[in-house]
């Protein structure tokens, strides 16, 4: 059976999340950032009428080069030039995620189981692996993802 | 009529933050804070308030925000005790309708979570809400 995937880019890496639900994609911008959050999370987003913690995918799958994290760290606001936002639910919680470009939406078949090794990326945060045109496309696990270890 | 909370907005580190005003008793410049061997390192000292010693807490620290501590005193009825909190400024009182929407999970641990009572819509930002309760363990 199919379903819709939102494609997009990390890292110079293809990811898919399974579209529930309503989505809205934003060019990057600041988030309300929230004092003793989560390292990878950029803050809070108010975009019409509900309150999005914005997670920053990259750090939170430790995909991003070493560099001072954490709110004292500050941000570095260039970097995220070109950038865009993806806000989403997963069981009715909405969330958002910065991403460095989004591709494009499409019907994929449910994804293959992954591998017990992922390159890069912690294999519990990864629901599995679908393939378009020879591309590999990672779905994630956004249900782990949101919730803190 | 008006059936809304006032808040007090104050300023750390350059962003705002709420606190329900019916927990205020008043705000003050910080003089003459004395040192205290016996309150731990977020406490800048104690001072003297009607009458009677009271902590005066560096938010900041306990916030983790840098910065030296802030230089207006809000002096709050907390649910542990009258309490001084540090903060940079005293931005303004607001009158809201608005119900504080919790902060959402995954994005705090839940024991700093405490410090927090919520998020509000102020102008086009959002702030939070401090917790004055949920401020000293």
């Amino acid at each position: 059976m199919k379903s819709s995937y939102l494609l997009f880019l990390l890292a110079e890496r293809l990811f898919g999340v399974k579209l529930v639900g309503a989505i809205e994609i934003l060019p990057w911008r600041p988030s309300r950032r929230v004092p003793l959050s989560y390292s990878y999370v950029e803050g809070l987003l108010d975009y019409r009428g509900t309150v999005y913690p914005v997670h920053n995918l990259v750090q939170r799958l430790g995909l991003g080069k070493s560099g001072p994290i954490g709110f004292a760290a500050g941000r570095n606001e260039s970097a995220s030039k070109g950038q865009s936002i993806i806000l989403l639910e997963e069981n009715s919680v909405p969330f958002g995620i910065v991403v460095d470009s989004v591709m494009r939406m499409m019907s994929l078949e449910e994804p293959v189981t992954a591998p017990e090794k992922v390159r890069g990326v912690d294999p519990k945060y990864v629901r599995g692996f679908s393939y378009e045109e020879d591309q590999e496309i990672m779905i994630l696990d956004f249900e782990r993802l949101l919730h803190a270890d | 009529m008006n059936e809304g909370t006032r808040f007090l907005i104050v300023s750390l580190g350059g962003e705002s933050y709420a606190m329900p005003i019916t927990r205020l008793l008043e705000i003050a410049v910080p003089q003459a804070i004395k040192k205290d061997a016996n309150l731990t390192e977020v406490f800048e000292g104690k001072f003297e308030f009607r009458g009677k010693w009271v902590p005066v807490l560096n938010i900041k620290k306990i916030l983790q925000l840098p910065g030296k501590p802030g230089t207006a005193l809000l002096v709050v009825n907390s649910a542990k005790g009258v309490l001084g909190i540090l903060v940079d400024a005293v931005t303004e009182i607001i009158d809201t309708a608005q119900k504080a929407v919790p902060v959402p999970k995954g994005v705090m641990n839940p024991t700093t979570l405490q410090y927090f009572g919520g998020i509000l819509r102020y102008r086009d930002e959002l702030i939070l809400l401090l917790n004055e309760d949920g401020l000293l363990p």
